[in-house]
């Protein structure tokens, strides 16, 4: 649907430093919105109607309340459309478009593992929340770049779900020194002693989904991977988002990531193809 | 106030407004359909097709620059012998004109590809791409040589007994020439303007954006050089013109038609709004029931007078 989305909350969250922001929005795209999913926003300047930026921004949903009528984004101000993006007042009504792609799917039963690097996070808070409210256990691995990164980005949040979780940051500040795999690597290893069913979700950094994926074929445990690239129309129609995936033939295959996705299968994906 | 008529005759087919999508903006006419009703369209171009399967470009086949947009898809689409079996059943059953997009890299791709598509197969016309900018030895070659491109169209005519759109690049020194070059080869219609070859370096990475390097610019950017040529070929070439590039507001349709489109079509301005054409449309209703226009046709080519 496209709607005129009514800003409630855009804050700072957290540092100044990480340059975060939480924005709120109204309307009824949180009835039908799922974990995974996204919408497209416009990004022009609210008083004055221009063609620059012209294209809409994907931002991934961060939180999806049906009750209250809400849906929150979380972005990073890191170029010109976040920049003017950031500039939204509240009450302000800005043209969203959503739910779109498909999201995270959910096992029936055993064990979520979320694993993410850096704002890769912010999908997932949403996916936590339906698997906790379906009764499943929920672990978490996050890697950052620093404290400072993890507690703005909104850690304390995920502490309040009671989940276990497993930090790493580059300059070892919280949690462990080093990248997120190395712990995930770690349990998957002991998981492969004790058993138990496992799915794991990721989102972050190419490298970093590439490395979780690799670990999870490895250790026979199915993955699903949220995937970006830049994006045009956002509803499958001018094939600019498209990735490449082998299919059951392991035939080359483009599929799109603003229709088909944005989450895959992780082994389905090609990464070097893919940017 | 009667409602002013929007009907608009185009190369032998009738459409029920002036308004159409442009070719690889608007899929094969099922993407968009919770944000536009098709039946509110006159007609969609579907995406462009070869005769054979191509899974395009590699990536990041776009790049967004001041009001435009650079795209180098490179023509992915399943081929012929798919669209007719998978896509054109479902096409046929679309509430508003289908009109196919033809691409070749020879003069033999372009028959085959119009001799598969006849009236029979629901589709209202044939746009002929001789214009993209996106895949080495290419379409552009056509498009920017006056001779090939009446020998395209010539053939392409010869094959089918649907009306042929020829689209037309803006890729050239000279569009009026390349217009007459096609309307001697028989086209029925005028598609102008296909994208501007560009291109965008990332100044941090000291390297092209596009993995293709260059890319056909879309966008309100190009809507200027897209007007004059619309208005120069209107003025030597007596062939209804599809006017398109850049057409994002109302305001913009409407220079199109002064300019002496017949018909507007809406590309990128999708992306930018998904509701662009029900509101374009509304807006040149306004434009003209305000201004005692008892139809859309007495707009065309307006601003010659």
């Amino acid at each position: 649907m496209l709607i005129e989305g009514q800003v409630v909350i855009h804050e700072r969250l957290g540092d100044e430093d990480q340059r975060l922001r939480k924005l709120v929005l109204k309307g009824p795209i949180a009835q039908t919105a799922k974990a995974g999913q996204f919408v497209a926003i416009q990004v022009q300047d609210f008083s004055i109607s221009s063609f620059d930026p012209l294209l809409r921004r994907p931002i991934s949903l961060a939180g999806i309340s049906s009750e209250r009528d809400e849906i929150t984004l979380l972005y990073r101000i890191q170029g010109r459309g976040t920049e003017i993006l950031a500039r939204a007042k509240c009450g302000d009504k800005l043209s969203v478009m959503g739910p779109l792609g498909k999201g995270f799917s959910l096992p029936d039963e055993g064990e979520l593992w979320l694993v993410t690097g850096g704002i890769g996070i912010f999908p997932l808070y949403p996916l936590a929340q339906s698997a906790l409210a379906q009764g499943l256990t929920v672990r978490l691995f996050w890697g950052g770049e620093n404290q400072s990164f993890l507690e703005s980005a909104g850690l304390s949040s995920w502490q309040g779900l009671g989940i276990p979780i497993h930090l790493s940051t580059l300059d070892g500040s919280l949690g462990q020194k080093g990248l997120v795999t190395v712990q995930l690597k770690e349990l998957l290893e002991k998981h492969a002693i004790s058993g138990g069913k496992i799915r794991v979700a990721t989102c972050g950094p190419k490298k970093m989904m590439q490395a979780v994926t690799d670990l999870c074929l490895d250790y026979k445990v199915p993955v699903e991977v949220s995937l970006e690239e830049r994006m045009g129309c956002a509803v499958g129609a001018c094939l600019g988002c498209v990735v490449t995936l082998t299919d059951e033939a392991g035939t080359l295959i483009h599929k799109k990531v603003c229709q088909d996705g944005p989450v895959f299968q992780g082994e389905e994906v090609v990464w070097d193809e893919s940017c | 106030m009667s409602p002013v008529d929007f009907t608009t005759q185009l190369a032998g087919i009738t459409l029920r407004n002036p308004l159409l999508t442009c070719s690889g903006t608007y899929g094969f006419g099922e993407e968009y359909t919770a944000y536009c009703p098709l039946e509110s369209l006159g007609g969609i171009t579907l995406k462009g097709i070869t005769p054979l399967p191509r899974l395009g470009n590699p990536v990041p086949r776009l790049a967004e620059t001041p009001a435009g947009l650079l795209n180098a898809v490179g023509l992915e689409n399943p081929g012929l012998d798919e669209f007719v079996k998978s896509y054109l059943p479902k096409v046929r059953m679309l509430p508003t004109a289908a009109i196919a997009n033809i691409s070749g890299f020879s003069l033999e791709d372009y028959v085959q590809l119009a001799r598969a598509l006849q009236k029979d197969s629901g589709l209202a016309a044939l746009e002929v791409n001789i214009s993209c900018p996106n895949v080495k030895h290419g379409g552009m070659h056509f498009g920017t040589d006056p001779q090939s491109a009446q020998e395209v169209i010539a053939a392409v005519k010869a094959e089918t007994d649907l009306p042929v759109i020829a689209k037309l690049s803006p890729n050239v020194t000279d569009i009026v020439g390349m217009a007459r070059a096609v309307q001697l080869g028989g086209a029925d219609a005028l598609s102008l303007i296909n994208t501007l070859l560009g291109m965008q370096i990332d100044i941090h990475r000291q390297r092209p954006v596009l993995a293709n390097t260059f890319g056909g610019l879309s966008g309100p950017a190009i809507k200027p050089v897209a007007v004059r040529m619309v208005w120069q070929v209107f003025q030597a070439v007596d062939l209804p013109i599809i006017g398109m590039g850049g057409i994002t507001t109302w305001q913009d349709a409407v220079e199109f038609l002064l300019a002496g489109a017949t018909v507007v079509s809406i590309g990128t301005g999708n992306f930018v709004n998904p509701q662009a054409p029900l509101e374009i449309l509304k807006g040149i209703n306004d434009y003209c029931a305000q201004r005692g226009f008892a139809s859309v046709r007495d707009l065309v080519g307006l601003a010659h007078n």
